[in-house]
């Protein structure tokens, strides 16, 4: 029988729009969830290939020694491609010269993911290629046939192995992005390794195992090889890690995404608690008579329990396809510009859009409910007797733990959760503050004749408690907006700023002493203008404080420094008066302090410091050559390496270092029109390495502007349920408002005082919730920019104004919107509206 | 010696106080009565005077302060909520001055509802009768806004004999009507008391509503006087004062 009730009543509601607000919140929080996450997936599996073709896989295993067969065959096992790379250093010889260089000797599966690109030109921007040199050939990097003298076709000996040059490598997919990538490269076949006869003992080895596969197998396989890994032979390298210029944003983006999409969940929140009291309010009187009629209490509760219910699911399922489309259509509108997986089916933004709508409409309508269903009887004969339950701390508590444990469960990041949470509860309490302010300041301006300042004023008074809820959710509404809004900005100025027009996209490194004038004034001719010139000198780090530090080199040479276990190698020393660009001191004092007779100052990078437990005050021992130099830490610096500028571990004083002969690095950047006249240029220069990093910085580039792009998707939708959870609150206040409105009338006030009084104090509330957002923005950014995203700390005081201006105007708008909807109708049908 | 007929109201020194906040409040003095079986009652009285207290005491809406009240034999003032819901679905019927009429369902749902709450066999067919009694025919399908205030009255009337009450409650069930509907809305609630033996119990300001019932009883400053047998038509003058 109830099971009946329930429908006819959801049926007969549902057509006569009784729902629709309810229904409108169910189905924004779940279209905007499953937009949102679907959207991001998508765009994070693309995003993820992407960085899979910058490993050259999906993930790799590192290891200086051979790794145990039974390993390899078990991914085989699995469905797991694989690939192997060799790589050592090694001499090269050509009939005339000879130079330091980094083999890559792979099987015939690499890469996995990514291209090579190869050339007939050295310098050129190369083509790319699913093939690799044949056996008993070589493919070589453009300033080798400088250094070596070699010509395509020429030969080149490799330890015992004599190879034959077939074609310029120009790029490997998982080159790095480091500028000390010291030694140029070889690219030959693993076969052929054997025969070179290089890897005698103390050889450098360092093996690159290449696994390719579903995501969860790989995951899998990583679980059941982890345990067997040992960390100082071997390391896992996996897209999800990648440290690289690309790896940082998106995963910078990824955690936008998430915030994006927890704030919009919170905006649903906020729309079903707006919703549900409302739906709440407007069933006092059916409770009441279903109550006088005989219902027990139990019936009544099974009967909405049930129409919510069938609300929710509705909401649910017009929100997925709703959610769909909408993230469709955007797939395919940025689809040229951005690589979303079209094709990829995710079913987890599925899930995640149900168990949001349903536990949104649950945890947010329990309260409301339990107050329905605590109604009396005896409201039919007495109108003014309302919900018996009253207990907003239970409300707040319902509402509070509801959004915490969602922004928990959803996000899976505690620290993200507190951090908005936090900043919520802030404002709620800042809010409730100002309201009562607010009402002992209108106690004093309603005062007077009734203009419609005063009804305005008087209305807020009167309404204090219905009004701080309302102030809160518009407030919360806007705060998150903001946060979304200045953070887009943020980023994406962030990354814009670290590849700016002009970064250079040609490295010089090994530049002597007497050959950096030359190369400035060859350059000046040409029209081109040269970088900051660095000197460096390399030295091996040996001792901290007196205690020896492990030096024996272990890991890869060639690849991001920052990812290094140790530094284990030769260090690049450089000296400058200047701190760098993009580096920033964060604990201590630029050298410039330094005087004479204190210690020999060196400022250390964070990372490095961190690494290798350095400290300020510390005192580090370099060898450099047959000397020994001590220099004591006096500051610690943070760097930002995605700028792909030089960037140093080790700054020292000039002081220090003026008995040693540097070689200079410096950088230039060419227009991609006077590349080809790059090498005529360089020839002089033969013994100077050029390094070209311009499809580096591109590629970096292109995913920063796809990312940016997707992230402006996400502000528009976010800002579209912003707007909509806005409507919905002045909707739903208009409603209580509708009693006072047709009484004002029926005494025949002019409808343009009415008007204009709703409309003052939409405003009002629309400018008190606009500043209290914008000074809670700054907080939540605050600790969301240090604490999560690792970003430099910005503030926002143009919003201070622009919030309240732009919250008084949407909130008085809409106010107007809604007044005048409801002033338009007659009297009579205004008073009717209200039984 | 014939049996009297059954007492169906039963008020034993009936007192409500509320708090306010100059302290406790009566609002009803100890107030005692019974209502025989198939009889019409009349409370009047000035606005304010208590009477709709009193009625929402009698039909098991609100709980007595002191005293004891049976409705059919079962004593409502040791009942709790969920007690006296059973009673009222068993025995009450209802009908109120504004109608009270569920807005989102149809003038039969609404009619159907206690017949469904009460678990009764086949409610759409009891309605179905009920609405051609009251003339509604044409305006099942209709939902409460979409009919005139008599039309929502004679919904109200059939939806409170659908489950053939024992007793019904009336609150001024012609106060927010013209005289043409209060009349055509009073002639059909004494037919189908007289039809069905109901208990009548209402609160009314209309004297000659009043008048039609049996018995008239008064309440004045929280006190009931029985004024059936009053010739006098001072009281029933004052209340046209009123």
């Amino acid at each position: 029988m109830w099971i009946n009730l329930a429908w006819r009543l959801f049926k007969h509601e549902a057509r006569r729009g009784e729902l629709t607000v309810i229904l409108l919140a169910i189905v924004l929080s779940v279209a905007s969830v499953m937009s949102l996450s679907l959207f991001s997936e998508r765009l994070q599996s693309a995003l993820n290939e992407r960085s899979a073709q910058f490993l050259a896989a999906d993930s790799v295993l590192y290891s200086t020694q051979k790794v145990n067969p039974a390993w390899l065959e078990k991914a085989e096992g699995m469905g797991i491609n694989t690939a192997k790379q060799t790589r050592l250093q090694s001499m090269a010889f050509s009939d005339e010269n000879m130079s330091l260089v980094t083999l890559r000797a792979s099987n015939d599966r690499y890469p996995l993911k990514g291209d090579i690109r190869i050339s007939e030109q050295p310098f050129a921007p190369g083509e790319i290629t699913d093939t690799l040199p044949n056996p008993g050939e070589v493919w070589i990097e453009s300033q080798l046939f400088e250094t070596l003298g070699v010509e395509l076709g020429g030969f080149i000996d490799v330890g015992d192995a004599r190879l034959k040059v077939t074609k310029v490598l120009i790029e490997l997919p998982d080159g790095g992005f480091s500028v000390f990538a010291i030694n140029p490269r070889i690219l030959m076949r693993l076969e052929d390794l054997p025969s070179a006869n290089i890897q005698g003992p103390g050889a450098r080895v360092w093996n690159a195992h290449y696994f390719t596969g579903e995501k969860d197998v790989i995951e899998s396989y990583y679980e059941w090889l982890e345990p067997q890994l040992e960390n100082d032979i071997h390391e896992w390298s996996s897209v999800d890690d990648a440290e690289s210029g690309i790896g940082n944003s998106v995963a910078r983006a990824e955690q936008f995404f998430l915030l994006a999409s927890l704030l919009a969940i919170v905006l649903a929140s906020v729309a079903i608690a707006v919703a549900a009291q409302r739906y709440s309010q407007r069933h006092y009187d059916p409770v009441a008579i279903f109550k006088t009629l005989g219902a027990s209490k139990s019936l009544v509760q099974k009967v909405y329990l049930l129409q919510v219910l069938f609300v929710t699911l509705l909401g649910i399922f017009i929100g997925c396809v709703i959610g769909f489309v909408i993230q469709q259509v955007v797939v395919w509108a940025i689809a040229d510009q951005v690589p979303v997986a079209v094709q990829a089916w995710f079913w987890g933004p599925v899930w995640i859009a149900i168990f949001t709508g349903l536990v949104c409409a649950v945890l947010f309508s329990v309260y409301p409910l339990m107050r329905l269903f605590s109604v009396p009887p005896l409201r039919v004969l007495r109108k003014d007797l309302g919900a018996q339950l009253s207990s907003k701390s239970l409300q707040f508590l319902a509402s509070a733990v509801g959004i915490f444990s969602l922004m928990w469960v959803y996000s899976g990041n505690l620290k993200m959760s507190f951090i908005l949470f936090g900043s919520g509860v802030l404002l709620v309490a800042a809010l409730l503050v100002v309201t009562f302010g607010l009402i002992a300041l209108g106690r004093r301006l309603g005062q007077g004749r009734m203009g419609p300042w005063q009804l305005a004023w008087a209305r807020i008074k009167r309404r204090a408690m219905d009004n701080s809820v309302q102030l809160i959710s518009f407030a919360v509404t806007i705060m998150l907006l903001l946060i979304v809004l200045v953070m887009r900005n943020d980023m994406i100025q962030q990354w814009k700023d670290q590849l700016p027009e002009g970064t250079p996209n040609y490295f010089m490194i090994n530049i002597s002493h007497d050959q950096a004038p030359e190369i400035q004034k060859s350059f000046e001719d040409n029209g081109l203008t040269l970088e900051q010139f660095y000197p460096v000198v390399r030295g091996r780090f040996v001792a901290v404080n007196g205690e020896r530090v492990r030096t024996s080199v272990a890991k890869n040479d060639e690849d991001e420094q920052a990812q290094r276990d140790g530094l284990g190698r030769e260090a690049n020393l450089t000296w400058s008066l200047e701190l760098q660009y993009q580096n920033e001191i964060v604990e201590g004092e630029w050298l410039t302090t330094w005087q004479e007779g204190e210690p020999a100052p060196v400022s250390v990078e964070k990372e490095a410091a961190k690494r290798m437990d350095i400290n300020m005050g510390d005192v580090l021992t370099f060898n450099i050559g047959s000397e020994v130099v001590d220099v004591t830490v006096t500051s610690i610096r943070e760097v930002n390496w995605q700028t792909l500028q030089p960037n140093f571990f080790f700054v020292l004083h000039p002081k220090a270092m003026e008995n040693y002969i540097p070689t200079y690095i410096t950088s230039f950047n060419v227009p991609v029109s006077m590349k080809p006249e790059v090498p005529r240029i360089m020839a002089p220069f033969g013994t100077v390495s050029l390094i070209d990093v311009d499809s580096r910085i591109e590629r970096v580039r292109e995913v920063i502007d796809q990312v940016s792009l997707a992230v402006e998707f996400i502000l528009v939708l976010v800002l579209v349920a912003g707007a909509l959870v806005l409507i919905a609150q002045v909707q739903a206040s208009m409603d209580e408002r509708q009693q006072e409105l047709a009484i004002l009338r029926t005494l025949g006030a002019k409808g343009h005082i009415i008007r204009a009084s709703v409309v003052f104090e939409f405003i009002i509330l629309g400018m008190v919730a606009g500043f209290m957002a914008a000074l809670a923005n700054e907080v939540t950014l605050y600790f969301l920019q240090t604490e999560l995203f690792q970003m430099k700390v910005s503030f926002h005081y143009e919003y201070w104004v622009i919030a309240p201006l732009v919250g008084a105007a949407v909130v008085g708008v809409l106010g107007a919107l809604s007044c005048w909807r409801l002033l338009s109708l007659n009297t009579t049908k205004l008073l009717r509206q209200m039984v | 010696m014939t049996d009297s007929p059954k007492v169906m109201i039963s008020a034993q020194n009936v007192t409500k106080t509320v708090e306010t906040s100059e302290g406790p409040l009566a609002i009803l003095q100890p107030i005692s009565f019974d209502v025989k079986q198939a009889e019409s009652v009349a409370i009047v009285g000035a606005s304010g005077s208590g009477k709709s207290t009193l009625l929402s005491l009698l039909a098991g809406l609100d709980e007595v302060s002191s005293g004891e009240i049976y409705l059919n034999n079962e004593a409502l003032h040791a009942m709790d909520e969920e007690q006296r819901a059973r009673v009222r679905g068993e025995h009450v019927g209802f009908i109120f001055q504004s109608f009270m009429l569920v807005q989102s369902l149809t003038a039969i749902e609404n009619v159907m509802l206690p017949a469904e709450i009460a678990g009764l066999d086949n409610p759409r067919q009891l309605a179905e009768e009920l609405m051609h009694k009251v003339g509604l025919d044409h305006r099942v399908t209709h939902y409460p806004n979409q009919l005139s205030g008599g039309e929502q009255q004679r919904v109200a009337i059939a939806r409170a004999f659908i489950t053939q009450p024992a007793i019904l409650f009336a609150d001024e069930p012609t106060g927010n009507l013209d005289s043409v509907n209060g009349e055509k809305i009073q002639s059909l609630l004494f037919e189908l008391n007289k039809t069905s033996s109901t208990t009548l119990v209402l609160v009314t300001h209309d004297n000659l509503l009043a008048r039609r019932c049996q018995r008239q009883l008064r309440m004045q400053a929280g006190e009931l006087t029985d004024i059936t047998n009053d010739s006098d038509d001072s009281n029933v003058e004052q209340l046209r004062v009123v």
